[in-house]
């Protein structure tokens, strides 16, 4: 027993066991500069976090008995960062074995013990959109996951209750999988449109057959179901509203192409991702009511993404599209701020234009907007503390608050943060694949299955 | 080297590997008599239950008496066994024991660099059929197994007569039964069929869909699925099939049907915490009765393996701590102290694998072991270690033994040592699970095993020996010829070299090579019709000679032999 008493002990004395305890806390955070986002900046103003969520934003609140208090004065207190597109938090990317895979979902491979996690709260990042990769015409289910670093239950990272989203893909990647590499459609990009033209007409026809088996099944015990195809079931959800699509692209053209499929199956909801010239068709989406979620400042990285600019975020916000600027990375997603600082030197958004597209504009990209993305009473306790003015080139995150709960303090901030060790080696392996930032990530776990092809190049 | 000479290397590796795969080299001698006695043993018939000075007699495979004062029949071979201690014979959980690795087929996917799916153009990876894709839950091991398979005799020589074995696989690899690890056929070897159905998490390989982990979990629920509409469909159709379209008659998802009624568990592989959740939530989808299999990192979730009443099946796969001989020689390392608070928690991380079995004990919860991927000349230790991470030694038994019998269906033939219960034993020379025991005998379904008790050539660390030379080498392949020469070089201590196959005259470079004291390690590759087996060898240096041992990647292991020949060149 006393072996076990020390071993208790161990767990007791981590601080990272006792935040997986809870799954909300309560906190006052008092005479900080509020920067709300949707409801103007207040200062020497007080935030009243109780079980997680926003209880009251004012002057002179003292702390209910037990509640801790931070001290905010001289700094700035803004909602969590929110990242419309990364990888971190997931075991598999890219399911790259058929064009179309709606079926799969990252969110049955989510990774709690990814260090990844911990240095996006570092950098103020509350929630990200963890998705699938590029490979295919219509990728997986994507899952929106808070950062809630300190647990090892993978359904802790899932934000309950978000809405469904997939990720669709235009252009080379599915292209160069699939069409070069194994000579089947998509070779073209009309192919990838007709792969998901083909992939929503399957869905359509399926959800009849159900609807017609249901009806059937009524008056006819001997009714038979189609055989269950999960690819249509998710597509169907794709079709019905339910599960929203975040599309990758890059050219103005093919855009506009998936704009009219849209159109032409009633899709009402889409969010372009990259989206690099997306300033080229901006209007056409603001008509449509699209979203883009778009690099600052990152191109040339591949020959579709050479035609791009810095300005591509502000003139997509100037022309009224709801923009969102992620990282697409381990790296980009612990300094996001400085990313949509960039939106004012190149296109001179203001400060809450800027601030907005990190914080609101991803949560109404990925139907969250109501529970984060802002300071508001009510909304989910979702906060970071910066030193200065987040836009400013010497914001530095202190403190990161996920559901009222202090996930990343800089005061406190050890050196080993790992929650999952190697019993074999002392220091983790670096796998220098998995975090080069020379190429975005969407093709993660591609090149390895490819390597055929990779070599007869 | 030009094509037809690469086809004839292939040709003669491929014949090699086959005959490999087809040797025996250990067989139980047809007994004299079939009556069988120990007298003066210390008899655990049971955990907890001791009979010392105790006398065993064996008759026709079955214990025909047990206990202090049993008459020994004149027919009766007995066994030099005096002061040794007599155990019910292990049962391992769950394993591939006695299957071996099937043989890729020309043009399937052999491994990174030959992903077939991809490579044939107008071929999509994503419309597999159901063997590429993982899926052959119709698969038995009675069709399968290999009674000669050199795992058979490792594991037995171990103490283990009895075991679950699945087939190899991905997904859903088969079914599982229960054999003896001794026999002559695969149906002699067979004690009970359709004992679990065999599930992993593994992705297809050769890029074929599924891919990933997400891939496996869509279409596992899928898959299921199916199967449940289609068992609908058959008796829907065997009441009336008029008028109605014809069920698919699919063995794959005629396989699933015991499960989907629930006479049949899942024994699903969940190695680490991750693959433990992804397993719990396919069941929470699709309610199947379910065996964690394989767990090496569950410890935090006993509670709810508990709670939940799931049997767990514990690897015998412990992690190796890195030797520290390593860790010493860098002295800077030592010091620093980031270093020391990150060896610290490796170490910390190390005795969570090694008291999970005395946490599971602790909790209560139901468990025996499984040799599935362990190294069978590991598992000794292992045990050892669990052992001294606070498992009892009655537990440890109970999950080699009683457990296993009661969760295999198989508690009324083996797991004690009972009259009337199967002639399945293990003696040892001293307490199994003592450092210093070994075992003497294994009987198997009342069939001898008798093994010498040799120390092995012990290992010394300070003993010079020179490496730099030309050896020649035998590997031990009965019937079979596999020689040729090592050319190797010593540069400061820093071993190299070259060798060279008889069988194609091909110098082909060694690696990793380490020579410490007299033992010398190195690994080098076998290319086998443009697959790559690796091979390690493990040899014992001698001024004139060496031996030792070579693991031909999932072939086996060999006694491999040499001399020295001379400097090199």
């Amino acid at each position: 027993m006393k072996k076990y008493f020390h071993f208790i002990c161990l767990l007791l004395l981590s601080p990272l066991f006792l935040l997986a305890q809870s799954k909300t806390g309560s906190l006052l955070i008092k005479n900080g500069t509020v920067l709300t986002i949707t409801k103007g900046n207040l200062s020497n103003t007080d935030v009243l976090i109780v079980d997680g969520k926003i209880k009251q934003i004012g002057a002179n609140i003292t702390a209910p008995a037990g509640v801790k208090t931070i001290d905010a004065t001289g700094k700035f207190v803004m909602p969590g960062i929110i990242d419309a597109h990364s990888h971190i938090g997931i075991d598999a990317v890219n399911e790259a074995s058929n064009p179309i895979t709606s079926e799969v979902a990252v969110g049955d491979a989510l990774n709690p013990m990814d260090i990844g996690i911990y240095r996006a709260l570092a950098g103020g990042t509350t929630s990200s959109h963890a998705m699938h990769g590029s490979a295919n015409a219509i990728g997986g289910q994507c899952q929106t996951i808070k950062h809630r670093y300190g647990t090892m239950n993978p359904e802790d990272l899932r934000m309950e209750g978000a809405p469904r989203t997939i990720k669709f893909a235009l252009g080379e990647n599915p292209k160069r999988v699939h069409g070069e590499g194994r000579g089947i459609q998509p070779r073209t990009r009309m192919g990838v449109e007709q792969v998901i033209r083909k992939g929503l007409d399957e869905a359509r026809n399926y959800a009849a057959a159900v609807k017609k088996y249901q009806e059937e099944k009524k008056t006819n015990p001997n009714a038979l179901p189609p055989t269950y195809n999960r690819r249509s079931e998710v597509l169907a959800g794709v079709l019905s509203g339910d599960i929203l699509i975040h599309c990758h692209s890059y050219r103005a053209d093919e855009i506009l192409m998936m704009l009219n499929v849209c159109k032409d199956y009633g899709i009402k909801k889409i969010t372009f991702q990259h989206v690099n010239e997306g300033f080229k068709v901006a209007p056409e989406l603001a008509k449509f009511g699209a979203s883009a979620s778009v690099f600052a400042d990152w191109w040339a990285y591949k020959f579709e993404v050479y035609y791009s600019t810095a300005y591509n975020a502000a003139i997509l916000t100037k022309n009224g599209v709801l923009t969102s600027i992620n990282s697409d990375s381990p790296d980009y997603i612990r300094h996001l701020y400085h990313e949509a600082a960039k939106t004012q030197r190149y296109g001179g958004l203001t400060d809450e234009e800027a601030l907005a597209l990190i914080t609101i504009n991803p949560a109404k990209q990925l139907g969250i907007e109501n529970r984060v993305g802002s300071l508001e009473v009510g909304k989910e306790a979702d906060v970071v503390i910066f030193d200065n003015h987040p836009l400013s080139i010497y914001a530095v995150p202190q403190v990161t608050i996920v559901d009222g709960i202090i996930r990343f303090d800089r005061q406190n901030d050890a050196d080993d943060q790992r929650l999952e060790v190697d019993p074999i080696k002392a220091i983790a392996t670096y796998s220098r694949a998995k975090h080069d930032v020379e190429d975005d990530r969407c093709l993660d776990g591609v090149f390895e299955i490819n390597l055929d092809w990779f070599k007869n190049e | 080297m030009n094509k037809r000479s690469l086809a004839l290397t292939a040709a003669f590796l491929i014949g090699w590997l086959t005959t490999v795969l087809a040797q025996s080299t250990d067989e139980a001698l047809q007994p004299v008599t079939k009556t069988f006695a120990f007298k003066n043993v210390t008899i655990v018939v049971k955990p907890g239950q001791i009979i010392q000075n105790g006398t065993i007699v064996i008759k026709d495979g079955l214990i025909s008496a047990v206990g202090q004062n049993v008459a020994i029949p004149a027919d009766a071979r007995v066994m030099p066994a005096d002061s040794l201690f007599v155990y019910a014979g292990f049962i391992d959980g769950l394993s591939n024991t006695g299957i071996p690795k099937p043989e890729p087929r020309p043009g399937e996917a052999q491994g990174p660099g030959q992903q077939r799916g991809q490579a044939q153009p107008g071929r999509n990876p994503g419309t597999p059929t159901n063997e590429q894709a993982g899926i052959q839950p119709e698969l038995r091991p009675r069709d399968l197994i290999n009674p000669k398979d050199k795992s058979i005799e490792e594991m037995r020589k171990l103490g283990f007569t009895a075991a679950q074995v699945v087939p190899n696989g991905k997904m859903l690899p088969g079914s599982s039964a229960v054999i003896l690890l001794g026999g002559a056929t695969a149906d002699a070897m067979l004690v009970k069929e359709n004992v679990a159905l065999f599930a992993t998490l593994s992705p297809a390989t050769g890029g074929f869909y599924p891919n990933t982990v997400i891939g496996v979990m869509s279409k596992f629920r899928e898959f299921y699925k199916q199967a449940e509409q289609n068992k609908a469909h058959e008796k829907m159709y065997a009441a009336n099939p008029v008028g109605m379209e014809r069920p698919t008659a699919s063995r794959s998802f005629s396989a699933l049907y015991p499960v989907i009624e629930k006479q049949q568990s899942i024994s699903f592989l969940a190695p680490d915490l991750k693959s433990i959740y992804r397993v719990f939530a396919l069941q929470q989808d699709l309610n199947f009765q379910l065996i964690l299999s394989g767990v090496r990192q569950g410890w935090l979730l006993a509670d709810q393996i508990k709670a939940k009443n799931i049997p767990v099946l514990l690897s015998l796969d412990l992690p190796k701590a890195p030797d520290k001989k390593d860790a010493k020689k860098d002295s800077t390392a030592a010091k620093d102290p980031e270093m020391v608070s990150l060896e610290k928690r490796r170490a910390e991380e190390m005795k969570n694998y090694e008291t999970q079995a005395a946490v599971f004990a602790g909790k209560g919860i139901t468990f025996g072991f499984s040799a599935y991927n362990a190294k069978t000349a590991d598992i000794r230790e292992s045990l050892r270690r669990m052992v001294k991470g606070g498992l009892k030694e009655d537990q440890a038994l109970a999950a080699l033994t009683t457990t296993p019998a009661e969760m295999l269906g198989v508690s009324k033939t083996m797991g004690s040592v009972e009259k009337g219960k199967m002639a399945n034993l293990v003696v040892t020379k001293k307490p199994y699970f003592d450092e210093k025991s070994a075992v003497r005998y294994v009987f198997v379904d009342g069939m001898p095993y008798e093994y010498e008790i040799t120390p092995t050539k012990p290992v010394d660390a300070n003993a010079k020996v020179k490496a730099a030379g030309k050896w020649s080498y035998k590997i031990e392949i009965p019937g079979q010829q596999a020689d040729g020469i090592f050319n190797l070089t010593d540069e400061g201590g820093k071993i190299g070299g070259t060798w060279v196959s008889s069988q194609d005259g091909q110098a082909r470079p060694i690696s990793a090579a380490e020579l410490k004291g007299n033992q010398l390690t190195f690994s080098a590759v076998a290319n086998v019709g443009g697959r790559d087996i690796p091979l390690d060898f493990e040899l014992t240096l001698e001024s004139a000679k060496f031996t030792g041992k070579v693991k031909a990647g999932n072939f086996g292991t060999f006694d491999v032999a040499g001399t020295r020949d001379g400097d090199p060149k």
